[in-house]
């Protein structure tokens, strides 16, 4: 009998040791409020990258046909070169610059045939549909662990590409024509895996008309 | 001279049938190593290793779990939803805690107290698997069916259909911190089946649990309360997938809503590898523990092996289907 009293007073401070030691409470506006002045500004943090990080870098950016030239010549030690990515997976980003003639206009691309390329290479610039976190990536410049969850990593990407669709391109679709000799500058996404250099679509950051 | 008369080549034969019999979960993890090593050279090595048993440690939480209720000829097949919803309550109460904006009240949640309600959310799931199985005759396959329905809901529900992420460092720490050289997860689901052995081979209800499924009426009549062990049985099942949960949604820092979905499967693959006989009575955790690592190796073989997901499916299939071949094969020579 007393051991069975003992066996509960036993259980009964423990469980108010762990009741304890498991909750806290707190004013729900003061909560709140904390919580609004913490929160992350992608939109900002979006803006800034695009202006202050990676314009900088764009004019360092590899020459797109002298980048595809590397992949086929050297794929693995080009890829490690030259491209960037998050985690372990085969998908990898390259910044890259570029020059070239205007041949078709697309519902959502342009397409270009790079200068003084002798493989005429006709690649894409992406004039609609821009998604993914190929800009955000390819730079290598931001990293995740500046962020404290994934959610506002995301949200950069998406906030990029909102910038990219509202300010670099509407500008561009609305002057470009077919034989316009363009500047560009933006990411691309390969497979290292599976490298295919045969619908090469630049996601572009920059975008110039220099002869029309 | 009797046992001497006795000891004919054919007799030998079934001594050493039965001996290769009870090893057969080993040998076929040898074999399978073997010959996986022999086609990736990644497989043999500690980082590897360590890697598998880290993807292991969940499954072998919930089939020790699995292996208790199909050890009462019961079956399980909630876990995965009740890992899924375990861990949302962890993530969610750590993170967000509770809002009581009537009373302009916040209840935060300390590590201990969210990983507390998470377990208690899968024991209470578990009994009441347990209770309406033993209180409404419910076919164990249905009741847990139906919780398997009802906790996937409740997950979409607290979670409102996104992932709960960023649950901090300590928080992570328990699916992704190592204590001694070892994995924290491989010493949770390390204690995990220390414990069940000992509860399952040294203890009365241990015994209680065995006998059940061999014989479940004998049980009633020697005077077992059969529905007290049964509901003790589902709500440590509960638990121990709810303690998966908390482990998963660690190591991912972040509460999946689709998390543990086919989990059950792999529990109960697990459990028929490890030759626990799926009509009650007969089986080990240590088998278990065995069968748990062979699909871990399997699983971890393919990727390494370049194999489609599709295709890993279909092997898993089948392995399963040997298994419980043999284990009938068994049965019938027994």
């Amino acid at each position: 009998m007393q051991k069975k009293a003992i066996k509960n007073i036993a259980a009964i401070v423990l469980l108010l040791v762990v009741a304890y030691n498991s909750v806290y409470f707190k004013k729900l506006d003061e909560v709140k409020a904390a919580a609004v002045s913490k929160e992350f500004d992608a939109v900002t943090y979006a803006s800034n990258y695009l202006t202050v990080k990676l314009t900088p870098q764009l004019s360092n950016a590899i020459e797109l046909q002298e980048l595809i030239q590397k992949v086929h010549a050297e794929p693995e030690s080009t890829f490690q070169k030259y491209s960037h990515a998050l985690g372990i997976g085969n998908i990898k980003y390259f910044l890259v610059k570029g020059e070239g003639v205007i041949t078709a206009i697309g519902d959502d691309a342009v397409s270009l045939l790079l200068k003084n390329d002798s493989a005429q290479k006709e690649i894409k610039i992406a004039t609609e549909f821009v998604f993914g976190n190929a800009v955000r990536d390819a730079s290598g410049l931001i990293n995740i662990n500046e962020f404290n969850n994934t959610m506002d990593f995301n949200n950069v990407s998406a906030e990029i590409n909102k910038i990219i669709r509202s300010e670099v391109l509407p500008p561009f679709k609305s002057r470009v024509k077919k034989g316009d000799l363009v500047q560009f500058a933006g990411a691309i996404e390969l497979n290292q895996a599976h490298v295919s250099l045969e619908e090469i679509e630049v996601v572009p950051v920059g975008l110039k008309i220099v002869k029309q | 001279m009797q046992a001497l008369a006795k000891s004919t080549p054919e007799s030998n034969m079934k001594k050493y049938g039965s001996s290769l019999a009870k090893f057969q979960s080993l040998i076929a993890l040898v074999i399978l190593c073997l010959t996986i090593s022999l086609l990736s050279d990644k497989f043999f090595t500690v980082d590897n290793a360590w890697n598998v048993m880290r993807q292991i440690s969940v499954n072998i939480c919930i089939a020790t779990g699995m292996t208790l209720v199909v050890l009462t000829a019961g079956i399980d097949l909630s876990v995965g939803s009740v890992l899924a919803l375990a861990g949302a309550i962890t993530a969610g109460l750590l993170r967000n805690g509770i809002e009581i904006p009537a009373g302009n009240l916040y209840i935060g949640f300390t590590l201990l107290g969210a990983v507390v309600a998470g377990l208690l959310t899968g024991a209470l799931l578990g009994a009441f698997n347990g209770w309406t199985i033993t209180r409404f005759k419910v076919p164990p396959f249905v009741a847990t069916l139906a919780v398997l329905t009802i906790a996937r809901g409740f997950t979409m529900l607290w979670t409102k259909g996104f992932p709960i992420s960023s649950l901090g460092e300590n928080f992570a720490f328990l699916g992704t911190g190592w204590f001694l050289g070892i994995p924290l997860p491989v010493w949770i689901s390390g204690i995990i089946v220390i414990a069940a052995v000992v509860v399952t081979n040294k203890t009365r209800f241990g015994r209680y649990v065995y006998a059940i499924g061999g014989n479940e009426n004998a049980a009633k009549l020697s005077g077992i309360n059969i529905n007290r062990i049964k509901i003790a049985v589902y709500t440590i099942a509960g638990g121990l997938a709810a303690i998966g949960g908390i482990i998963v949604t660690s190591r991912l820092d972040s509460a999946q809503p689709n998390a543990g979905i086919t989990y059950e499967l792999d529990a109960i693959a697990a459990v028929v590898i490890g030759g626990t006989s799926l009509s009650g009575g007969r089986g080990s955790i240590m088998g278990t523990v065995l069968g748990a690592i062979i699909i871990g190796v399997l699983n971890n073989g393919l990727v390494l092996l370049n194999v489609s997901p599709f295709w890993q499916q279909v092997v898993k299939g089948f392995v399963i289907l040997l298994a419980v071949m043999i284990d009938k094969a068994n049965s019938k020579n027994d």
